[in-house]
């Protein structure tokens, strides 16, 4: 039926292949999360994506990049899930901002991270 | 070898996959690779409010290099049987 290489060819093969097609969403090792529509893989985990959007989320603020096609290299990959319908998607109690509100968000929440990092110097 | 036969043992149970970015996924063990990527489903990550990402996603695949733990029900474990393959494993190699 299939040309993708399997181990093993059953019903419970673990291979991405179940995923083709389909509406997924990556999170890689940075933190970072890309939805988008699932085209192609290989044994690394090397994904295609198309209509690539990063989704960025700071604190009840986020905001959807679009992207296109891309192509992500599976050692960055930490995992891959399935999504359903799309009702749920749009996060619960957040407000859709601009990539430049985001970017600023961002920004701020890095500011306030470090100067908590360096409280333990007792700097006046 | 020995923990991909011991994993495929566990398809059908349910099992908690911590990451090394600490994020919890609870689900259904639903199939494991050599590379021990895991595929699970009807996921429900553990305290959900803290990682609103995932909440439309309920079927995943989980790169085995990223796997910190996986947290197995109390009952899913026959030691001796582990502790004896084990032992062979170990004389094997």
């Amino acid at each position: 039926m299939s040309n993708w290489p399997n181990s093993d060819d059953n019903l419970f093969s673990s291979s991405l292949a179940s995923y083709l097609d389909r509406k997924i969403l990556i999170l890689l090792r940075d933190g970072r999360e890309f939805l988008g529509t699932f085209r192609s893989f290989d044994q690394y985990a090397n994904i295609v994506l198309e209509g690539t959007l990063e989704r960025i989320m700071v604190g009840n603020l986020f905001c959807d990049i679009p992207l296109g096609l891309y192509i992500i290299r599976g050692e960055n990959v930490m995992l891959i899930g399935e999504r359903e319908s799309d009702e749920k998607e749009l996060p619960p109690h957040m407000t859709c901002v601009s990539v430049a509100e985001i970017r600023k968000a961002q920004k701020e929440e890095l500011k306030g991270s470090t100067t908590r990092k360096m409280d333990f110097l007792d700097f006046d | 070898q020995l923990f991909f036969s011991y994993f495929k043992d566990l398809v059908g149970r349910e099992v908690t996959v911590e990451l090394k970015n600490d994020l919890a996924i609870r689900g259904t063990l639903h199939s494991v690779d050599q590379y021990l990527n895991i595929k699970l489903e009807n996921t429900r990550v553990v305290d959900e409010d803290k990682y609103p990402h995932m909440r439309s996603v309920r079927n995943c695949f989980i790169r085995g290099s990223v796997v910190r733990y996986v947290q197995l029900p109390p009952d899913g474990v026959d030691i001796e049987l582990l502790h004896d393959a084990t032992r062979r494993e170990a004389r094997g190699g």
